[in-house]
């Protein structure tokens, strides 16, 4: 008995080490700080550091918060206009939590929000277990609006662990996708004369999408290999 | 080296680097706003933050009622007034898949899943996934969930006898104030009655002495009358209508008559079989007599084998 639980508790450890891995990597492409050693932190390490004693996990431990890089700020600066002359980026210090709970509801929802508030935290993910109850979903949708128009600005994103033990972008049928900035998107636009409704379009809930925290009316770059044009780039608009 | 353009280069472009699709053609000058499109464009978009308002309100709604009731001894059977009372105005905008959330709310917050109970939820024999269930129909497979929604069964009966009485319609298009009354299961029925508000009738107005205080009545009656109708064709004051009084315009144009109508006749000399006057020979021949002959003629039932 004592072998079978030891047993469960070190696959629970190595499923744990590689969705913080991923975790990690998610938060370096979307353009947080993340230092490379945090991304290729050995089994080792991650046992030392996030494992008590009896070898569980602790998974309070394992929360972090990251902030944006300069590149990244840029990128998500609206341009200046005539009446907004230094416009405020719209992307900020994120926190990343791993729940333990089984049953996620409102309350632990509300709980997550005003943490987020306190620490003046501009988005948050949370890494939960099981999916959330069907109450709580909905009032992630509507994470802005609750406790009186003061939520987290960036919004609430929820992954399951099971999403994130494998990094989907690594995958060799996953094309490479760039987020362009408010600028690229209007280049690229006027370079082809579209309107943004002529471009293709790309969902937010897409595996990929969700992976890069796309918004609503962004625009990704793909650009996946060609047998007939070596590089072929399209272009996406989340919707 | 920067990647090179494929387009052709317009003299435009050449000229002016910074805005080459701009120079080559213009925008087309802006169109002036179309009020009527203006004011739908308006209208949806008022009903639609009407929805969501509604949607914030029933969430809200849940959050409250996870913590009901307000004290820890109170008796399901015997709720006390005011509870029952933020209860019943507290679900009237939820369907029925909105109060089965507010059941797994509490259930996930360990309490039994009537509101205005205060016991935690029932704990079934073991940890097991499913379990089986004596029941009228013989034994029966039954999720741990199911099993441990309520404290007892008397609380699931009054949970439930809630929930039948819900709207299935979303409360945003809900018209009217139809289905705003929830009873509750209670023994201290008389109680409640007491404690809801009760629209007391106005003290009745001093006799009128004059004529025009009859009339000042009057109006007052027409008023009401009025809110009325209003109230059926579901404009609640306070909520939006999905009529829109600038859209659809109520001006009735009459049609006046300056002669007396005649039913139309042909003129004289003309069959209704005439083309542009003429009359075919053969509608010469079948004018007077009956069709059936021909009907005869074909008699398909000989062709037919057997």
């Amino acid at each position: 008995m004592a072998d079978s639980g030891d047993h469960k508790a070190r696959q629970e450890m190595l499923d744990l080490w590689r969705v913080y891995r991923t975790t990690k990597e998610m938060c370096r492409d979307r353009g947080y700080n993340v230092l490379p050693e945090e991304c290729n932190i050995s089994f080792d390490d991650f046992a030392r550091k996030f494992g008590t004693d009896s070898g569980q996990i602790a998974r309070g431990q394992m929360n972090f918060s990251t902030i944006p890089s300069e590149d990244m700020v840029r990128k998500y600066t609206p341009p200046a206009t005539p009446k907004v002359l230094n416009p405020e980026p719209a992307i900020g210090t994120l926190w990343v939590e791993f729940n333990a709970d089984e049953n996620i509801g409102m309350k632990n929802l509300r709980e997550f929000i005003t943490h987020l508030q306190n620490g003046s935290y501009y988005s948050g993910i949370m890494i939960v277990v099981k999916p959330l109850s069907g109450m709580a979903m909905r009032g992630i949708r509507g994470a802005q609006q609750l406790s009186g128009g003061s939520g987290p600005k960036g919004g609430i994103e929820v992954f399951l662990e099971q999403d994130l033990k494998i990094n989907i972008t690594k995958h060799e049928l996953v094309p490479t996708h760039l987020l362009l900035s408010t600028e690229e998107k209007a280049q690229l636009l006027k370079r082809y004369r579209l309107k943004e409704t002529q471009l293709p379009r790309i969902q937010v809930t897409d595996p990929v999408a969700k992976y890069y925290g796309l918004r609503r009316g962004q625009v990704v770059k793909i650009i996946r290999k060609s047998e007939t044009a070596g590089r072929y780039a399209s272009y996406r608009w989340a919707i | 080296m920067p990647p090179k353009s494929i387009l052709k280069k317009t003299p435009a472009a050449t000229s002016t680097q910074t805005h080459p699709a701009v120079a080559a053609n213009p925008p087309p000058p802006a169109r002036p706003v179309n009020q009527r499109h203006l004011s739908t464009a308006v209208q949806h978009a008022r009903i639609y933050e009407q929805r969501k308002q509604v949607e914030t309100a029933i969430l809200d709604a849940v959050f409250e009622l996870i913590d009901f009731p307000t004290s820890p001894d109170a008796d399901p059977a015997r709720p006390s007034p005011s509870d029952a009372h933020r209860f019943r105005q507290a679900i009237v905008p939820f369907q029925p898949s909105d109060y089965d959330g507010l059941i797994e709310e509490r259930n996930i917050a360990a309490k039994c899943g009537y509101t205005l109970c205060p016991r935690p939820k029932g704990k079934a024999p073991s940890t097991a996934k499913k379990h089986f269930v004596e029941t009228s129909k013989g034994v029966q497979i039954v999720d741990r969930k199911k099993l441990e929604m309520w404290c007892s069964d008397d609380c699931a009966r009054r949970a439930l006898f809630v929930k039948v009485q819900l709207n299935e319609e979303p409360a945003w298009l809900r018209q009217g104030d139809y289905g705003t009354e929830i009873d509750l299961m209670v023994e201290n029925a008389e109680d409640h009655h007491k404690a809801l508000p009760l629209r007391l009738k106005k003290a009745a107005a001093p006799a009128p002495e004059d004529a025009e205080a009859d009339a000042a009545a009057a109006w007052a009656a027409r008023d009401d009358a009025l809110a009325d109708l209003a109230m059926e064709r579901g404009e609640t004051p306070g909520r939006l209508s999905k009529a829109n009084k600038d859209l659809i315009t109520d001006k009735i144009k009459e049609r006046v008559a300056r002669f007396q109508p005649t039913p139309p006749s042909l003129p004289p000399g003309q069959s209704h079989m005439a083309i542009e006057g003429h009359v075919p020979k053969s509608a010469r021949h079948a004018e007077p007599k009956d069709s059936d002959d021909e009907d005869d003629e074909q008699d398909w039932d000989k062709a037919l084998p057997g």
